[in-house]
């Protein structure tokens, strides 16, 4: 004879811990979740804040020695100032016809065909 | 009545940065994260701060999640993860200390009667601490496949066990629950207001 009270045990446990499944945390959870969400995301704008103004600073001091250095090198030669302190190579008409003398030959100086 | 958005349509809206729609899964999902954390933690400020570093996380790889698995899966998988970090972290605790955090184990033994004299909140509260006292693998097993309803293979995959290590533990958890909640479980005898409280 098959002994069925023991599956209908089995049965009537798994509904029992079925139903006594924990269904929620305390009141007001997701605001709990919304607020530390909102926390991490201010957190994270004001890290990027910060390296930024840490930052800006030194690169800005780095792109003005440059650009003085630039200028001190060329100074003698007849260019603006700003031509200068970018560092433009000086281009003309001829020298953009003469581009095949430049590749045929790119140890020859930009402006000079 | 309207019905409520599709988890796809909510997902697009969250990682807009709707907060709303955000809001809505967390809602929708609470209960499967709090059976997962609770039942591993029992009930407190440990399982409540799995819960939100389950949501924080999700919330962080919104563009990551790709659907693979459902969303309930995806975040009881964090919620689990993070549950077994907490119990480790509190066994250190514990091993560091002798003692200063709940050891689980020692949970008391349920109180015991006749079904008949127990309401549903103590009914349930009853049978949660039962799976409380069980050790953290079996428990693990319980709460996947009692709490969640998830398959062998899906807790097996959660666990990084073989399907026939769950199996096994079940039934060992099964039995050993068995003997904790008679009272309440005798002969398929199941207290009325069980199937009306989920």
């Amino acid at each position: 004879m098959i002994d069925h009270s023991d599956d209908a045990r089995d049965d009537a446990l798994s509904a029992l811990l079925r139903a006594s499944a924990p269904d929620k945390f305390g009141a007001g959870f997701a605001d709990r979740v919304l607020t530390r969400v909102r926390a991490e995301e201010a957190s994270l704008a004001a890290t990027l804040q910060r390296q930024f103004v840490r930052i800006v600073p030194l690169a800005a001091a780095a792109a003005l020695l440059l650009a003085s250095l630039n200028w001190w090198n060329a100074r003698s030669a007849h260019t603006s100032a700003i031509d200068a302190a970018l560092n433009l190579p000086q281009v003309s008409i001829a020298t953009a016809y003469a581009s095949t003398a430049y590749y045929d030959n790119p140890d020859a100086p930009i402006g000079m065909p | 009545m309207t019905d409520p958005m599709p988890d796809d349509e909510l997902l697009i809206r969250a990682r807009k940065g709707d907060e709303r729609a955000f809001a809505a899964l967390v809602e929708r999902y609470e209960g499967a994260v709090a059976a997962t954390a609770i039942g591993m933690l029992g009930p407190g400020g440990d399982a409540d701060d799995v819960g939100q570093e389950t949501f924080i996380r999700f919330h962080r790889s919104l563009d990551r999640f790709r659907g693979e698995s459902s969303l309930k899966t995806y975040l009881v998988h964090i919620a689990m993860n993070l549950s077994l970090n907490a119990l480790r972290s509190r066994r250190r605790t514990f091993l560091r200390f002798g003692g200063g955090d709940e050891d689980l184990a020692g949970t008391p033994e349920p109180g015991v009667g006749p079904a008949g004299e127990t309401d549903a909140a103590e009914l349930k509260r009853i049978v949660q601490q039962a799976v409380a006292a069980l050790s953290e693998k079996h428990r693990a097993v319980v709460v996947l496949r009692m709490f969640q309803d998830l398959s062998t293979r899906e807790a097996a995959g959660m666990l990084g066990v073989p399907e026939g290590t769950v199996l096994s533990r079940l039934s060992r958890a099964m039995q050993e629950l068995e003997t904790r909640l008679s009272p309440y479980v005798r002969d398929g005898f199941l207290p009325t207001h069980v199937e009306t409280t989920r």
